[in-house]
């Protein structure tokens, strides 16, 4: 019933907002944060009662759904799941908090935000297939409204972009998990881990080829990243920062939970190509993010370099780069949700992001610039924080396997190191513009957003096996299925 | 013998007893009051024929399978899902008509006694065993619509009648064409008895056969508006009233797939001679309506064309023909009436209040309306098949049948399909919630109005998370239906 629970806080705090009055603001915020702060409590407690030497889920609950279709409500955790569910958890409440500046509408704002965490956690816990879909697609609806309504710039233009490229994607995987029904007649991925491999080495090729386009489109995979930056940069604040923290992770998960185990055939045969590909995501995001000259544009395309490491870690098929990915899905979540919220903290005072109107904020505001520093170093990959450790273990791990694209890459990081600079210098350095004599620094909620962000990053950095312990067992079992002989 | 036959006979028959008595009752009812008392007597008499009416079918549930009236109709679980949903599209529909301003006070009689009369229409359609019985319900339901389109009396109105009226009849006429070629050939009128005498049937007359399916699939395609014989829909829905238009959309293609369902049966393996043309007709018939969806600014003309789509994707199932295809018919007909009418019943009430049918008049309706809003959005997004509405437990049981099937192109045209309509399903939601009202005020939706939108919404999101039952209904049905 524990991992039910994470569904049902969410969902109890939908029912509660619903009896709200429209005008009680503070109530229906304040319901909303304890809804996103339970939720995390109870995921931060089931980190407690997992045990990290096992590869097998545990925690499993098993109801029949529709029985004549054979969809159960199945839910589960292991060392691939896990980790999301602490990510998403964290930063729905820390994005819940950022939330407490939405101008207006704010029932609909919370019921639609707590929507759209029941759907993020359930996919990341759902081991059936129909009810992987189901909480996929659920995703989709909130976030149209979060960006169409409470955006800014073209929003309602990228609501609707990021609605149909992610749900032309999701199409092409319903049309992979029908074909997979008609073989196996069953949804259940742990019955379908162990038959897939036994399917006909082609349709798995196929197979593994529709999920392909539902995953790579929320990752996003180039040339499907075009919605990204539209869509991150018309969110308002904490909707970014939950779609780069871990709506990008849905498409990395899918890979790990369903397309490897499954398709062990298929993700072979694409391996070379996901590098390659990993290789575009990192080269190509780090060149366009440095010719941005908005800041949250910027931050976006970042994203998409970042999760280049993913895929390159992925296509290794190696403990060590297979281990890189999941830690920098992880590791990208806190590190660019804290870059998100850090432009926000900025473009809610200044209500500009272009990177020209800025410069010598560090001395106006020195807190801030604190904390920009050290996000920002982190992210450019910086030896003692997070994203250094996830980065370096899926390059060596890919090394062995995919040479140039793994040589390649490592242009990627010195360019987001040249971005990444550059944006120091431009916002925090040089001659102060008058416009920002009176430019205050950050607040109390806002520190208590990025501080634990913060300290995870430390703490990851200095000592990654506090993550990878957890992931490490499923992961190896994961990269033994795939290569087992056949 | 005849007597007892024919007592027999009337007592299946109650349901579509009551609802004929229902009809004179309303139609009489009317001019024994002035004003508003009139529509309320008719309205009176209208449901208590409704509720006699599934009274009755719940109770000649249990009686025998087979043919009544000496062979002229049948009696299976086929008919009888088909007869639960006319009697549901002409409930709800009541619901609409007594309380949209389109429909002139001082017709409410007549309109409601003519539904009655389609809702009779619809039912014996489904049951047909006969070539004339199907004949006759088909007019049955023709002629009560196309009074049904004409009673407003305005020129739009009329335009759209005159329309449908010459529309309908060439494809009655071409029908009769088809039936009568059969009938020459076999000298059988009963689809049983063609059955038979079609296998005895030597290979000189093949041609003939297939140019008198051909003729009566092309009438039955006007019916339930497929490709090439949809041109009527978007006019004849745009001059009727709104109310009217829903039925239109739900009732006469239910009941117009199953008469395909029989004919496809009865006439076996000739039919299958119709499989590729069938085919190609199911993806020009989804992929027009949905394209030609996307560029429409009148709301009920945009439903006319996601009618069309809608319909195409209903084919799939008609095309595989196997049991899951049936199922997945009988799943998507019972999604799309609680959808299609819920949505259908949501543009009712902004038209009354608004007298406007383009999109603009959905502009913030979010502010003025939230829950009409809200209902709305979840009917549309069933409608595009987002989870975990009923709309998409349906579709993923059509393009499964197709895959299932081997016709995966099917499958995907049907996913393309689906990703194309999001675009216009998703603009009117974007006029709800994304733009400012264009007027001030609270809208407050006629009760009869509510009921309608709170029993579809009930059923779109109560069916789409728990379909256990009704699923395991809709399997048997199909089991117990013969291909």
């Amino acid at each position: 019933m524990v991992l039910s629970s994470l569904l049902l806080v969410p969902l109890l705090g939908i029912l509660a907002i619903l009896a709200a009055p429209r005008h009680a603001e503070r109530l229906i915020q304040r319901l909303a944060t304890l809804a996103t702060a339970l939720t995390l409590g109870l995921s931060l407690g089931l980190l407690a009662k997992f045990d990290p030497q096992l590869a097998s889920l545990q925690f499993v609950e098993r109801l029949s759904w529709i029985p004549p279709l054979g969809v159960f409500y199945h839910l589960g955790v292991d060392g691939l799941s896990l980790p999301m569910v602490v990510l998403t958890t964290l930063l729905s409440f820390l994005a819940c908090l950022a939330s407490w500046g939405i101008p207006e509408r704010k029932k609909e704002y919370f019921i639609l935000y707590l929507l759209l965490e029941l759907g993020m956690v359930g996919t990341f816990l759902a081991l059936d297939l129909f009810l992987f879909y189901v909480f996929w697609e659920v995703v989709l609806v909130p976030m149209y409204f979060l960006i169409g309504i409470w955006g800014g710039g073209r929003r309602e233009y990228s609501a609707f972009k990021f609605f149909v490229y992610t749900l032309a994607g999701s199409l092409a995987m319903l049309l992979g998990i029908l074909a997979l029904y008609v073989q196996t007649h069953t949804f259940d991925m742990i019955q379908l881990a162990a038959a897939g491999p036994a399917l006909d080495p082609g349709l798995q090729k196929l197979l593994f080829f529709a999920f392909f386009l539902g995953f790579a489109i929320k990752v996003p995979v180039f040339p499907f990243h075009t919605w990204l930056p539209d869509a991150h940069v018309d969110a308002p604040t904490p909707i970014s920062v939950l779609l780069a923290g871990v709506l990008l992770k849905m498409g990395g998960y899918g890979f790990f939970r369903i397309s490897y185990p499954l398709f062990p055939e298929g993700a072979q045969w694409f391996a070379g190509c996901l590098a390659t590909l990993g290789m575009i995501n990192i080269v190509y995001g780090a060149f366009v993010a440095m010719a941005q000259t908005d800041f949250k544009k910027l931050v976006a395309y970042s994203s998409v370099s970042h999760m280049g490491f993913v895929l390159l870690g992925l296509a290794s098929l190696t403990p060590e780069g297979m281990n890189g990915a999941m830690l920098q899905m992880f590791n990208h979540g806190i590190i660019t949700g804290g870059m998100f919220l850090l432009v926000g903290v900025l473009y809610d005072r200044a209500h500009t992001r272009e990177l020209s109107a800025f410069g010598g904020l560090g001395a106006r505001v020195p807190v801030y610039a604190g904390l920009l520093t050290f996000f920002s170093l982190a992210s450019l990959g910086l030896p003692g924080l997070s994203g250094f450790v996830s980065e370096f273990l899926s390059l060596i791990g890919t090394f062995g396997v995919w040479r140039w694209q793994t040589v390649v890459s490592v242009l990627g990081i010195v360019v987001s190191a040249a971005y990444m600079l550059t944006v120091l210098q431009r916002v925090l350095l040089g001659p102060l513009n008058d416009k920002w004599t009176q430019l205050s620094d950050a607040n109390l909620r806002e520190l208590v957003t990025l501080v634990p962000l913060l300290l995870i990053i430390l703490g990851v950095g200095l000592w990654p096996l506090s993550v990878l312990q957890w992931q490490d067992p499923s992961l190896r079992a994961l990269i033994q299925h795939v290569l087992a002989p056949r | 013998m005849v007597v007892p036959a024919l007592l027999e006979s009337l007592r299946v028959w109650l349901p579509e007893l009551v609802l004929s008595l229902g009809a004179m009752a309303a139609m009489l009812a009317a001019p024994t009051a002035v004003g508003a008392a009139a529509g309320r007597r008719a309205a009176l008499a209208t449901w208590a024929a409704l509720l006699l009416a599934a009274d009755a079918l719940w109770q000649v549930q249990g009686l025998p399978s087979g043919a009544y009236f000496s062979g002229l109709i049948t009696v299976d679980a086929l008919g009888h899902l088909f007869r639960w949903l006319a009697l549901g599209v002409i409930a709800l529909v009541v619901l609409m008509v007594v309380s949209s301003s389109d429909v002139s006070r001082g017709w409410v009689g007549e309109y409601l006694g003519l539904l009655l009369c389609v809702g009779v229409g619809l039912m014996a359609m489904a049951q047909a065993n006969h070539l004339l019985m199907a004949y006759l319900s088909i007019e049955l339901v023709s002629l009560s619509s196309y009074a049904l389109v004409a009673l407003v009396r305005d020129a739009r109105s009329s335009e759209a009648a005159l329309k449908y009226l010459l529309f309908g009849a060439l494809a009655s006429g071409v029908m009769l064409f088809g039936m009568s070629l059969l009938y020459g050939m076999t000298g059988e009128l009963s689809l049983p008895g063609l059955q038979g005498a079609l296998r005895t049937l030597d290979a000189s007359s093949a041609g003939a056969l297939a140019l008198a399916l051909t003729l009566i699939l092309a009438g039955l395609a006007f019916k339930i508006s497929m490709v090439p014989f949809h041109m009527w829909t978007p006019d004849v829905y745009e001059g009727a009233p709104v109310p009217v238009a829903a039925m239109l959309s739900v009732g006469p293609k239910a009941a117009g797939l199953a008469l395909l369902l029989r004919f496809a049966q009865a006439l076996s393996p000739a039919w299958e001679a119709l499989g590729p043309m069938l085919a190609v007709l199911t993806v020009l018939t989804m992929t027009l309506g949905n394209v030609v969806a996307v560029v429409q600014q009148n709301v009920k003309r945009l439903l006319a064309y996601s009618t069309i789509g809608q319909v195409g994707y209903l084919l799939i199932g008609l095309s595989v023909r196997t049991t899951v295809g049936l199922e997945a018919i009988f799943v998507y007909l019972v999604a799309y009436l609680f959808m299609n009418l819920g949505a259908f019943a949501c543009v009712t009430a902004v038209c009354n209040e608004s007298r406007d049918e383009s999109l603009d008049a959905f502009r913030g309706l979010s502010r003025r309306a939230p829950a009409l809003a809200a209902l709305l959005t979840v009917f549309l997004l069933s409608l595009a098949g987002i989870p975990p509405l009923l709309g998409f437990l349906g579709k993923f049981l059509l393009f499964g049948s197709a895959i299932e099937a081997s016709r995966v192109w099917l499958a995907v045209a049907g996913v393309v399909n689906s990703a194309i309509a999001l675009y216009y399903y998703v603009n009117i939601i974007r006029q709800m919630y994304l733009l400012a009202p264009e007027r001030a005020g609270v809208l407050q939706a006629a009760w009869p109005l509510r009921l309608a939108v709170g029993v579809c919404g009930l059923a779109t999101v109560g069916l789409g998370l728990f379909p256990g039952s009704l699923l395991e209904w809709l399997r048997a049905v199909a089991a117990a239906t013969r291909l």
